[in-house]
């Protein structure tokens, strides 16, 4: 990833580099050949000096019948040492053989060279340009100048020379408007090295930009070839591809780093999120394992078996809440009296926990205590509640207790602020009246008070704890209904009643542990 | 007594302040089950014990109440000479006429 991002930085750097050295060189490039072009134009403008001086001594000449004496005062001031001019001279046309007459300064390599002399006089003759000789001479190279009106009456023409700088070699002057530029000047239309007049540069042939200007000069013209010394536009722009090349690099390591960081960041985020899955399945695992023993505890606090009685049918089941770990409240016993009598008990301790549960195995062994004295049920309930006292605990528990009588078809029943329970008699089924005394735990002496029913043949009785029929955001008479309507419709065996209540009756999400208890006489 | 499990925990709000006759009301708002119950026990345990003449329930909010719920409240009535019922719901006067608490948890008598 890190390496993509720098592979990207950099391929954009190099986009804005190359675009920045294009507009650079192109801009370069334009500047060099306005620089050419201002060079050329200054070349241009010495035309006319030359010229001018060169016109008026030819008609000083014509004037005064070529007097050297006149033409060397004229003269002066232009040729000789330090002057434009290193020579100026007076020369007759139409002469056969052409030679100065007059010479100011030194003497002008022309005079030594009557063949060029010829040529460039002949040809002066029709012309109305200042004339310009080819270069002259080999040991000390020279340019000459000359100028005559044309004309009948005109016989003088003015020739001035100039030695060609050592080795053609002139640098131009440092506060010069061109020091930004090396230059080769060309004598005719040509760059070849045999022409070359004058330059400021060391190496041939010029490599690199550079640009070429041809300027009119007299009769011929001047190749003109510029070459900058440096950027004309400014060493910042020269820069800035490399600017751009070196910043463009150093964010592209940045973006590669930060890359690499971020990686890193989601690696360790993917790791503690593995980590985060791990504890919370070894928790779930936990939790499991501890509701697990939750329920072994609270099925080994229910009884293992139920009493078989003749003429009786007994079927129960405990079904604890879908979630927590916590041991339920609830619980049941049916036991034997003597052969003929059963005594029915199933209760809820408020709260959860192993404290709930003991209170319950508490309340259960009790229970189990006072039956065997054969107490009724009122009894036992005042009994269990001098055990529990909820000055000392933070919970009481609703009891149901009924005395079952299988031959003579009676029902005794006290509750301690337990729902009563169904009794199915037939086709109508119905629940029973009791009084709603005070759960065990609430008063620490209450009066509880029995009520005995006489049922008829094959009557069932349903008793459960508030798990069957409580819901949320109903009044609990509403799962009572349901639970009254679930028994009227069918019959069904034993077993499969109590399963069915559980399974229809019952909120889906057993929100609460259920247990429920049915007895049914088989005569 | 109904459980939500660990992770869900019943909306109730509890809120105390004191009648103009100075009587100090906890008023009990939403779902009061097992899960929550305890800090019910939490807001009223003080309140009791600073004022054992008489306490009131206000319930006129609560939507419902387990065994869990009603054991909080009987257990201030034990400690409390006189606590009474505000406004109870239908599902939760229910409650406490079939758990057989109508006397040990009364409905005030409407003013």
């Amino acid at each position: 990833m890190a390496g993509v991002a720098f592979l990207l930085g950099l391929a954009v750097t190099a986009a804005f580099a190359l675009t920045s050295f294009v507009l650079y060189d192109h801009n370069e490039k334009h500047l060099l050949r306005l620089r050419a072009r201002q060079v050329g134009s200054v070349l241009t403008a010495t035309v006319p000096s030359i010229q001018s001086t060169l016109a008026s001594a030819a008609e000083l000449a014509d004037a005064t019948g070529g007097n050297a004496q006149k033409f060397r005062v004229f003269m002066a001031p232009y040729a000789g040492r330090g002057h434009q001019f290193a020579s100026a001279s007076l020369w007759p046309l139409h002469a056969a053989k052409p030679a100065p007459t007059v010479v100011v300064g030194t003497r002008p390599v022309l005079a030594s060279l009557p063949k060029q002399a010829h040529s460039l006089f002949t040809r002066a003759e029709h012309s109305r340009l200042l004339n310009i000789t080819g270069i002259l001479g080999s040991a000390h190279p020279s340019l000459g100048f000359e100028f005559s009106t044309p004309g009948v009456k005109h016989r003088f023409a003015v020739y001035v020379e100039n030695p060609l700088p050592k080795n053609r070699r002139s640098a131009l002057a440092g506060n010069s408007a061109f020091s930004d530029l090396n230059y080769a000047l060309y004598l005719g239309r040509s760059h070849s090295p045999k022409n070359l007049l004058v330059t400021s540069l060391h190496r041939f042939p010029i490599k690199g930009r550079h640009a070429s200007n041809v300027v009119p000069f007299g009769d011929s013209a001047f190749t003109l070839v510029v070459t900058p010394n440096g950027p004309l536009g400014g060493t910042f722009f020269a820069s800035l591809p490399w600017i751009v090349v070196i910043v463009g690099v150093l964010l592209s390591l940045a973006a590669a780093a930060m890359t690499d960081r971020l990686a890193r960041r989601r690696q360790y985020a993917e790791q503690l999120t593995g980590v985060l899955d791990r504890v919370a399945a070894e928790n779930h695992q936990l939790y499991t394992e501890q509701r697990g023993i939750a329920q072994t505890l609270q099925h080994a606090l229910l009884p293992d078996a139920l009493p078989d009685v003749g003429g009786l049918q007994v079927s129960a089941q405990y079904v604890p809440a879908a979630s927590g770990v916590d041991v339920g409240g609830d619980w049941y016993d049916v036991v034997a009296v003597d052969d003929r009598r059963v005594l029915l008990v199933i209760g809820d301790v408020s709260g959860h926990g192993l404290q709930a549960a003991t209170t319950m195995a508490l309340l259960r062994h009790a229970t189990l205590a006072y039956a065997a004295e054969q107490c009724h049920p009122a009894t036992v309930l005042t009994k269990l509640s001098h055990f529990v006292n909820s000055s000392e605990h933070e919970y009481f528990a609703t009891v149901l207790c009924a005395l079952i009588d299988v031959d003579s078809h009676r029902l005794t029943i006290a509750s301690a602020g337990h729902m009563a329970p169904l009794l199915i008699e037939g086709d109508d089924n119905r629940y029973l009246r009791l009084d709603a005394n005070v759960p065990i735990g609430v008063e620490r002496k209450s009066d509880y008070r029995e009520t005995a029913f006489s049922v008829g043949p094959h009557s069932t009785l349903v008793a459960f704890t508030d798990g069957l029929v409580e819901r949320r955001g109903e009044i609990l008479d509403t799962g009572l209904a349901r639970l009254r309507e679930a028994t009227g419709t069918r019959r069904l065996p034993l077993d499969e009643m109590v399963a069915m209540l559980i399974r229809e009756v019952a909120s889906e999400g057993h929100e609460d542990d259920t247990a429920i208890v049915v007895v049914q006489w088989q005569t | 007594m109904a459980d939500l499990g660990e992770d869900q925990v019943a909306e109730i709000v509890v809120d105390t302040g004191v009648d103009p006759a100075g009587v100090p009301i906890v008023s009990v708002s939403g779902e009061l089950d097992s899960s929550n119950a305890a800090s019910l026990e939490a807001t009223v345990a003080p309140l009791a014990a600073e004022h054992p003449e008489r306490l009131i329930f206000d319930l006129s909010a609560l939507r419902f109440m387990d065994s869990a719920g009603i054991a909080v409240l009987v257990g201030v009535a034990a400690k409390v000479d006189s606590v009474k019922l505000r406004e109870p719901s239908e599902a939760v006067r229910r409650v406490i006429q079939l758990t057989g608490l109508s006397g040990v948890l009364p409905v005030e008598s409407s003013s």
